[in-house]
């Protein structure tokens, strides 16, 4: 054989143990019942429970925002990011959180946030409202006290 | 129902679709008639008939163009595109980057390289024009499809850029006839993309992705006409410009990346940076393989193979970036557009003619019956070749985990921490590939001089170390073993492709390119390895680090720091203090002073001010930051927005001056007379006079109306003043009164009456509540020696660019004829 192909033949089976390898580096999209009992770093998704308060003092802790999030499973949990509050993250429709359970809350490391398609329906409603805009006219003076 | 909608200016349209529609069929005829000119070399009816459809492509081309410019440029908001990509505050050069912004914009500029790569083809190539123009016209038809946008049995085929926002979106103001008066403006550019890399890079990126089909295209002609060894040497030329065109897009990318987005970084592994790379990592592959293949013989397969996959990849990136199928994984890919089966089908028609020609002309292929040495260059570049390969395979297989799910319906979620996984793997091969390219050199092809090899090797190896040593200790990258043997390998690229740059100065020329390409290769390994190892996070916040006790053990101590307007805060070796804002609609700049201070005299030493700006773009996103940088020769030092105060963004849209009364204060109404002053919290107000002749905007003056405005001065204990003239208005028995606001003061007047039987003018004083104390927050972070990556970039392409000018000069005139 020649030495080209035995090399070549080498690689080939470096690639293909990198690959399984690489299967064991990837990672679960799961629950937060899920991440209680794995304690590890993964993936959670679900959505932002909007009724609850949005909890960010940047003048107390810059680095301290915590929500509530309902994952794929409905189930409610506390989540605390360590850092700024992404700015967009009210009209989120679907999260996707890097971290791990730390007691009862969701510590997460990143916040990956799925906003609403380009082609939504209230994006005119933005614009008829801002189109609407007219001088600054005060009511009606009333008549003379 | 039929409405006739007022105002639309449809023509640019109607023109652009037809263009479309011509440049779609004069591409398929023009891959045709190039197919028989090329099967029948005689007859030279084909070739003309080719050459003519070619031109007319390449106009209706520049007439797509056209119209899509004038589209967006003159603001006809009624087509989709201009008004999802651009609005009217946008300066010109944003303009063009809105043209690209969207998935038809790119196509078309794809297309646009596409007609003039052909036109070089086709008077450079001569004999080779035929074939290899059969390629590239097929592939500008697939893509002249992509932007039909008409519908074929149901099935939508392409996207028209030219679609019609009423056609686009569904609303109830398109039942309405005038609804183009009620879209004032468009959603804009993105706030990331509004930077003068983005104005550039795409049509750097591009013209490499559309460079890819030559090469490409070479390797099929020359399968298909049997001209299996003549292809070659036309081949690396196209090759190398293909890698230098897309590999300085793709840095161009990483600048952007730098100073535009806020990950902090130049490279992030993004799906669509990954998109990027591969195609460019086998091309190189394949330049290599095919200069080992021209002077030695050895490994033709693998040359024709890695050329003609690097396109194939060139499609699998516009696959993964533009059918959505990254969803999850990146933020920075586009949506689906509808086109992802099409996109499919682009990728399997190119795929097949891979997979079929390989197939049917490898019993043919010319090889060579005796085994490479072990001391030549060609058996070293093939074992480069196929390492960066398997590079590939690497960053494909994680890239593509989407895919993978995609198809198998599985839900496997990638790495955690992406950035860390694809380093652990390509610091490894960045280590051997840099390797290989330093010692390599000092082999010759088939056979080397053992004892002369060592001797080389030997000596540069041993100075690479007293290098390596000195840089490991200065750029303190000593913590990791990986990352001493990555600069290791690094510095040996660079002394060893140094001696051979300094051979070629002395005469052998001819090596130049390969040592400069090199050499950058080594510089930028270095500097990559150095700014993403070593930088820090300068903005630690100890402060409030105890408050939140128990949790801040699992946790490192946060990135952002807080920081109110005026009191300094001491960060690392700087002073910094938030001095204030400064607005330009739509951006609002905040203004950050840096110090630094002696500590024993303490002087300020240096002092310089950064103003990273944040806009809010609620259509887009919310608040988006985009950092400033203090560049030094050894280091950045950058700074980015992460939270703000949101009544400066209000201003900045132009929101501020129209907020209502009940954001002020009581009023305090006046009695007054003209010469009075009159006292508010930041200094006074003089009441100047009245104006009988006022006028008021958009209100033409009636005959018996009586329109009267007041003067008034107000003098800030700071020292500027400020006019305004708030109006009086009696207008058939009723009276009215316009406000006038000083926003800068927050004070807001309202002329209410006029008092005739007491001689007293009637004013309203609003002022707004004593603002909260302005803060941000914000993340500063020093990316040491970052100047390496980039001068290594230059470098490189530096070299790639003589490399063509050398390979070029190589192509036998007699041959190619």
């Amino acid at each position: 054989m020649k030495r080209s192909s035995v090399v070549a033949i080498i690689v080939i089976a470096i690639a293909i143990a990198m690959i399984i390898v690489m299967y064991a580096d990837s990672s679960t999209y799961s629950t937060f019942t899920e991440a209680k009992e794995k304690q590890t770093e993964l993936y959670v998704v679900g959505v932002l429970n909007k009724n609850k308060e949005l909890h960010y003092e940047p003048t107390k802790d810059a680095n301290h925002f915590s929500f509530y999030m309902y994952d794929n499973d409905s189930t409610e949990c506390r989540v605390v990011f360590r850092g700024a509050k992404p700015q967009d993250i009210e009209r989120s429709e679907q999260i996707v959180l890097t971290g791990k359970m730390v007691g009862n809350e969701f510590h997460a490391s990143k916040i990956l946030m799925k906003c609403p398609s380009k082609y939504e329906q209230d994006e005119m409603e933005v614009i008829e409202a801002s189109a609407a805009r007219t001088v600054g006219l005060a009511v009606p003076a009333t008549d003379n006290r | 129902m039929d409405i006739n909608f007022v105002g639309e200016n449809l023509l640019p349209g109607k023109i652009g679709q037809f263009f479309i529609v011509f440049s779609f069929g004069a591409a398929i005829l023009s891959c045709v008639s190039y197919y028989f000119a090329a099967q029948q070399q005689a007859e030279r009816s084909w070739l003309k008939m080719g050459r003519a459809a070619f031109w007319l492509n390449v106009l209706s081309v520049i007439g797509i163009g056209s119209c899509l410019f004038y589209i967006i440029y003159n603001h006809l908001f009624e087509y989709h595109y201009a008004f999802a990509h651009s609005s009217k505050s946008l300066p010109t050069h944003y303009i063009i980057s809105s043209f690209w912004e969207g998935q038809e914009g790119s196509f078309w500029l794809w297309m646009f390289w596409q007609s003039v790569l052909g036109a070089v083809l086709i008077f450079r190539s001569r004999s080779w024009e035929s074939p290899v123009m059969a390629v590239v016209m097929l592939c500008q038809a697939v893509l002249g499809s992509m932007l039909i946008g008409v519908e074929i049995f149901g099935e939508r085929v392409g996207s028209s850029p030219f679609i019609l926002l009423r056609q686009a979106v569904e609303g109830p103001i398109f039942s309405d006839p005038n609804y183009l008066s009620m879209i004032t403006d468009g959603r804009g550019l993105n706030p990331l993309l509004q930077n003068y890399w983005m104005v550039i890079h795409p049509p750097t990126l591009f013209l490499g992705f559309a460079a890819m089909i030559v090469p490409f295209a070479y390797a099929v002609a020359g399968l298909w006409q049997r001209r299996y060894k003549e292809w070659i040497g036309p081949g690396i030329p196209w090759a190398l410009f293909a890698v230098m065109t897309l590999g300085a897009g793709i840095i161009m990318g990483s600048f952007w990346a730098y100073e535009a987005l806020n990950f902090g970084g130049f490279w992030a592994w993004d799906p669509v940076e990954n998109a990027s790379i591969i195609p460019w990592l086998t091309l190189i592959a394949a330049v290599h393989v095919m200069i080992a293949y021209k002077n030695s013989g050895h490994s033709y397969f693998t040359a024709t193979f890695l050329v003609m996959i690097s396109f194939v990849l060139v499609i699998y990136a516009s696959f993964l970036t533009r059918s959505g199928v990254l969803g999850e994984t990146s933020v920075h890919s586009f949506t689906d557009l509808g086109l992802y089966w099409q996109l499919v089908a682009f990728n399997v028609i190119f795929l097949a003619l891979m997979v079929y020609l390989l197939v049917r002309h490898k019993k043919y292929m010319p090889s060579h019956q005796k085994e490479e040495e072990v001391y030549s260059r060609e058996f070293w570049l093939f074992i480069g070749a196929l390492v960066l390969s398997v590079a590939c395979v690497q960053i494909i297989a994680t890239t593509s985990i989407p895919v993978f799910n995609a198809v198998f319906g599985t839900k496997v979620a990638p790495p955690v921490e992406p950035i860390q996984h694809y380093n652990k793997w390509q610091a490894g091969f960045a280590v051997v590939v840099a390797l290989l390219s330093a010692f390599s050199q000092f082999m010759k092809y088939k056979r080397t001089d053992v004892r002369k090899f060592y001797a080389a090797a030997a000596a540069s190896l041993i100075a690479a170390a007293l290098i390596t040593a000195a840089v490991v200790y200065l750029t303190k990258v000593y913590t990791n073993f990986m990352y001493i043997l990555l600069v290791f390998a690094a510095t040996y690229t660079i002394v060893a492709n140094g001696k051979i740059l300094g051979d070629a100065i002395r005469g052998k020329w001819k090596l130049t390119g390969s040592a400069v390409a090199h050499i950058g290769f080594g510089l930028l390994l270095i500097g990559a390895l150095v700014a993403a190892a070593t930088n820090e996070v300068i903005s630690v916040n100890n402060s409030g680090y105890i408050a939140v006790a128990g949790f801040d053990q699992v946790e490192k101590p946060g990135e952002n720091l807080f920081l109110t307007e005026g009191e300094p805060v001491q960060m690392g070796d700087y002073r910094i203090t938030y001095v204030g804002d400064s607005i330009v609609p739509p951006n609002v700049y905040y203004k950050i002073n840096y110090e630094k201070i002696d500590d024993e005299t303490g002087r300020v030493t240096e002092s310089f001010q950064l103003r990273p700006f944040a806009q809010n773009n609620p259509q887009m996103g919310g608040l988006i930051g985009t950092p400033d940088t203090r560049h030094y020769v050894t280091h950045d030092i950058y700074t980015l927005i992460t939270a703000a105060m949101s009544d400066t963004q209000l201003q900045a849209q132009g929101g501020g001056g129209e907020s209502g009364f009940e954001d002020y204060e009581e009023p305090a109404v006046y009695e007054t007379n003209i010469g009075d002053t009159l006292r508010y919290r930041n200094g006074y107000i003089v009441v100047e006079g009245i104006n009988r002749n006022a006028t008021v905007q958009n209100i033409p003056r009636k005959e018996d109306d009586v329109i009267v405005g007041l003067k008034l001065k107000v003098h800030a204990a700071t020292g500027e003043t400020y006019e305004a003239e708030p109006v009086f208005l009696i207008r058939g028995g009723t009276t009215f009164d316009l406000f006038k606001d000083v926003t800068e003061q927050g004070l807001r007047f309202r002329f209410s009456n006029i008092m005739p039987q007491k001689d007293k003018l009637e004013l309203m004083v609003y002022q707004k509540p004593v603002p909260e104390k302005r803060w941000v927050v914000f993340k500063a972070i020093k990316f040491p020696y970052i100047n390496f990556f980039w001068c290594g970039a230059i470098v490189m392409t530096i070299g790639f660019f003589l490399s063509i000018l050398r390979r070029n000069k190589e192509i036998k005139p007699g041959r190619a004829a």
